[in-house]
């Protein structure tokens, strides 16, 4: 049984077919990377694996369990975490609010109990408080703990976003470009704190991001996007080196297999 | 039911009549929120006060008529612009609900100002542009101030549709539409602004002015205040997409008859102010059913 | 990656990032809030000086309204006055959850505070229950319209929501409360006042527990998931969902809240006044009710209270009396002035007063009362005094959808 399992899926807005046929898979513990230009679809494919969009045909199952008609709440609570693009947190509220507001699912007592003040509730917010520092600690944002968001670098907060959705204690981790913003030593780093996380907290991770060797060096199995449709699809060297991917990179007359020998064939690093 | 029929008849003239000072309302609703996005909550004020201000210029002060009219108009467009130059353009970067919330503000101090100068007054009554008075075949009482009233409208309306095509109307839907833009080829989005909020306020003086000597009225009890005349204004906009101008016409028309069905006496006997019930109710309906408004008709704007 | 410290201590997982920076806090100032969470501890004279602070408000709020061990000789009408503001108080804070925490704009919360005096007084003078179940059902009653409400608004954006609020009111004032068998037309509605409470004093201290149990509700609320969940949904509904988050839940469950809060407000509205009409209930308090909510500070529990017990006070004309006490001394009356000099009816006031304060707060201000008191508030609460707490860069009525 895999995870996660994306069936035929396609999506249009109007006339454009933002999505079309696309197929993918995560099995258990794997870590598999979604590559593209921009404008490939692969953030559409994330909003209609979470629940944001609403797919014209096709389904998204996790866990056997065909999730397509659930709201975005509830796939949270099966367990699916996701990360944004511009950084989904709170802006006004500190990193730790963030933290404890992520635990949401896993407060022992419910709204109204909260609202009146049921002695349980104590000790409930102290423990997520507590849960909340351990992760700020493991991932070194102790120093930046009582900080306002909307004051932090942004570099900061692609750790602190990801601390957050590690709070909502996730078995599918769906990152949409983590790496964005960094050099290639931080997206090293980047690579290997992945590792770690998925070896600590026993995740399966979907990334998308367009450091190729990032995605190339953590992934086990990597997609290519482009135009909504999934170009390629294997292991990281396999697609790497497969042509249409390098068209994609390239451009049309950049690949012509019929030019000297020293033309590239792969995606370049 | 001959009765019925006869009560429709007389109860759907006096909801076009009514409906003509909704339309001028909606209308200034309508230009306000193409030009800068808000929901104007002091439309209706800008025409109580004008109307006091007509009334004082009338009987406190003896002036002629059409200088009263034309001062009363006067105060309205000053406070139009009071109201662009100390709510709108401070708050211009904040969200639209903060300048709803300000527009609100000014309607209630608009209603502060009127209770303060105006509250010993008890009754004031303000004669009318003509006295005359009709009865339509079907038994419709008719005053000549209300068919003024819509005469008013007509007018108001051709002029507006001629402003838009002007330079300065064009200038306003440019401002609204792309204001970076606007300015770079030289339009001021400030005085587009202050532009808009004069008209607006005109018509809203307009309305208030010319339904002001129908009934009797005090500062608490205007037959033209928030409830009276600023909802059903709203309606009327609604219907017409917050957009169409002559969607505004059209559904202050739809209001003013729509209105007039509650009361009629099988409904207003049982349960007196069914209006206001009738126009939520109404209000709910399109809002869920057709939210980008009734009356849009081929408006080239965005 | 291994951790560098003590290995004496145990841990659950080692770190596995290299640690960040804080921030360089963005006024200059250490402020507080930065840093650890090592509780900073006032001095044994800071202790003193915040006790008798807090004795002296105690005192002011309960025994000077009863006459012990105060120099102020206050009369039947005074208590009356403090019993209103109170009760605005309580309005306040329940607009304060709609406006403030949930981001939703309403115009028609007079609406559900007339409907909760009018059901408190038919529960009490038609059914003849009991003044304490009426002040349930009136309490359900507010939940359940605001809550239906809530259901709209989740269909609409915030100016559109607006409109339709404003609608309800009208619709209230004018059909609802026109119903005479329920009104009682012109006349009003008695509503007597429940059995061992009939004095003002008895009255007023009954209304100010009510308002603390309402804070503490509101405190809760703050602190806890609900809280955190409103404060999300307000700016970053998509995020909030992904945190797990039902928005549209949250939503209806602030309405909700806020409803039942109203309506208890205005139970204890009507047996305060003991006739309530219909007409009280109009487009004037409407406006003043988001007014007195916004001026007070949105989101500040201290300063909604206080505003709106200052708009209270200012339309009873209590305040200028209370001000022209000591005014007197140099042989000026306020009251005169305004009355007199300047023409202004008192029970006027707060219509040309508020939306002055108002237009301050929403471009200067934007924390308003609440923001101006922060740093008093701080430091009655035990924290270092920080001249710099309580910024608020914007009034914020965040509806993401307008």
């Amino acid at each position: 049984m895999s995870v996660l399992e994306v069936r035929d899926l396609s999506i249009h807005f109007g006339g454009i077919k933002a999505l079309q046929h696309v197929d993918l898979r995560a099995g258990e513990w794997e870590i598999v990377g979604i590559i593209g230009p921009n404008g490939a679809g692969k953030t559409t494919l994330f909003n209609c694996i979470t629940g944001f969009y609403t797919p014209t045909s096709g389904s998204v199952t996790y866990r056997d369990r065909d999730i397509s008609k659930l709201p975005v709440h509830r796939r949270t609570a099966l367990g699916i975490g996701r990360t944004f693009q511009n950084v989904g947190l709170v802006k006004n509220a500190t990193v730790l609010e963030n933290l404890r507001t992520a635990q949401h699912l896993q407060v022992g007592y419910d709204a109204l109990s909260g609202v009146l003040g049921v002695p349980s509730t104590f000790s409930e917010e102290g423990r997520i408080s507590r849960r909340g520092h351990q992760i700020l600690e493991l991932l070194g944002l102790t120093e930046v703990t009582s900080a306002r968001v909307a004051d932090l670098p942004y570099g900061v907060l692609k750790r602190v976003e990801i601390a957050a959705v590690l709070a909502t204690d996730p078995d599918l981790l769906l990152l949409d470009e983590p790496g964005s913003g960094m050099g290639p030593e931080e997206a090293h780093a980047l690579g290997d704190l992945l590792l770690e996380l998925r070896r600590e907290f026993a995740l399966t991770i979907v990334m998308i991001d367009h450091h190729v060797p990032l995605v190339t060096r953590v992934s086990d199995y990597v997609y290519c996007l482009n135009f909504g449709e999934v170009l390629a699809a294997g292991t990281p060297d396999v697609v790497r080196t497969h042509p249409e991917v390098v068209r994609a990179y390239m451009g049309e007359d950049e690949v012509d297999s019929s030019t000297d020998a020293t033309a590239t064939q792969v995606v370049p690093v | 039911m001959d009765g019925l029929v006869e009560e429709l008849a007389i109860a759907m003239t006096a909801g076009v009549l009514r409906g003509s000072v909704y339309a001028l309302v909606a209308l200034g609703i309508v230009l306000v929120y193409r030009a800068s996005g808000v929901f104007n909550f002091a439309q209706a004020e800008f025409g109580t006060t004008g109307l006091f201000a007509a009334y004082a210029a009338l009987e406190l002060w003896g002036w002629s008529y059409p200088v009263a009219f034309a001062f009363g108009m006067g105060v309205a467009i000053a406070m139009g612009l009071l109201t662009e130059r100390l709510v709108i353009h401070p708050l211009r970067n904040s969200s639209k609900v903060t300048l709803l919330v300000g527009t609100a503000g000014v309607a209630l101090a608009a209603i502060g100002l009127q209770f303060w100068l105006f509250n010993d007054t008890l009754i004031m009554t303000m004669p009318k542009i003509s006295e005359s008075f009709y009865i339509t075949p079907w038994g419709a009482p008719v005053t000549a101030q209300a068919l003024i009233g819509v005469g008013v409208l007509a007018v108001v309306a051709i002029l507006l549709a001629l402003f838009f095509r002007s330079p300065s109307g064009l200038a306003i839907q440019a401002a609204q539409q792309e204001p970076v833009a606007a300015e770079l080829i030289g339009i001021s989005v400030r005085r587009v602004s202050m532009l808009t909020w004069g008209i607006a306020a005109a018509l809203g003086g307009l309305a208030g002015i010319l339904t002001g000597p129908i009934l009797t009225f005090t500062a608490a009890f205007l037959s033209f205040g928030a409830f009276a005349a600023l909802l059903p204004g709203f309606m009327a906009a609604v219907l017409a997409g917050m957009r169409s101008m002559p969607g505004a016409v059209a559904g202050g028309l739809l209001v003013g008859c729509v209105e007039q069905l509650g009361s009629l006496s099988i409904l207003s006997e049982r349960v007196p102010g069914t209006g206001a019930a009738v126009l939520f109710f109404f209000l709910l309906a399109v809002l869920l059913v057709r939210p980008n408004g009734v009356f849009v008709g081929r408006v080239a704007t965005a | 990656m291994t951790s560098t410290l003590d290995d004496s201590r145990t841990r659950i997982l080692e770190p596995v990032a290299p640690p960040v920076q804080a921030p360089e806090p963005a006024d200059g100032l250490a402020s507080e809030s930065s840093g650890s969470d090592q509780a900073w501890r006032p001095s044994r004279a800071g202790v003193w000086a915040r006790g008798f602070v807090w004795g002296l408000l105690a005192w002011f709020v309960l025994a000077v309204p009863a006459n012990i061990l105060s120099p102020f000789e206050l009369g039947v009408a005074d208590v009356s006055a403090a019993t209103e503001a109170v009760i605005f108080g309580i309005v306040g804070l329940s607009l304060n959850i709609l406006l403030g925490y949930a981001g939703q704009i309403s115009f028609g919360h007079q609406a559900f505070v007339g409907i909760g005096a009018f059901t408190s007084a038919y529960v009490v003078v038609d059914l003849q229950l009991s003044f304490w179940f009426a002040l349930l059902i009136a309490s359900a009653v507010g939940a359940l319209q605001a809550g239906l409400l809530g259901a709209v608004s989740l269909r609409l954006s915030g100016l559109y929501f607006a409109l339709v609020t404003l609608s309800y009111g009208a619709f209230t004032e004018q059909t609802v409360f026109g119903i005479t068998e329920l009104t009682g037309g012109e006349g009003g509605k008695s509503a007597p006042r429940p059995t061992g409470f009939d004095s003002e004093i008895s009255y007023y201290l009954l209304c100010l527990g009510f308002l603390a149990l309402v804070v503490f509700i509101d405190w809760r609320l703050t602190r806890s998931k609900a809280g955190r969940a409103l404060a999300a949904l307000r700016e970053n509904p998509r995020v909030a969902s992904s945190y797990g988050i039902n928005v549209k839940a949250y939503i209806l469950l602030a309405f909700a809240l806020s409803g039942m809060i109203a309506g208890l407000a205005g139970a204890l509205l009507a047996h305060h006044e003991e006739v309530i009409v219909g007409s009280k209930f109009g487009f004037q308090l409407a406006l003043l009710f988001v007014l007195m909510t916004v001026v007070g500070g949105l989101r500040s529990r201290s300063g909604v209270v206080i505003g709106a017990a200052f708009f209270a006070l200012l339309g009873s004309g209590k305040l200028l009396e209370m001000l022209d006490k000591p005014l007197s001394a140099v042989g000026f009356s306020l009251t005169e002035f305004i009355e007199g000099t300047v023409g202004l009816p008192q029970e006027f006031v707060p219509l040309v007063i508020g939306p002055i304060l108002l237009l301050l707060t929403i471009t200067l201000y934007p924390g308003g009362i609440g923001q101006q008191i922060a740093p008093v508030r701080e430091w009655l609460l035990g924290r270092r005094f920080d001249p710099h707490a309580g910024k608020v860069e914007e009034v914020t009525v965040n509806d993401v959808r307008a």
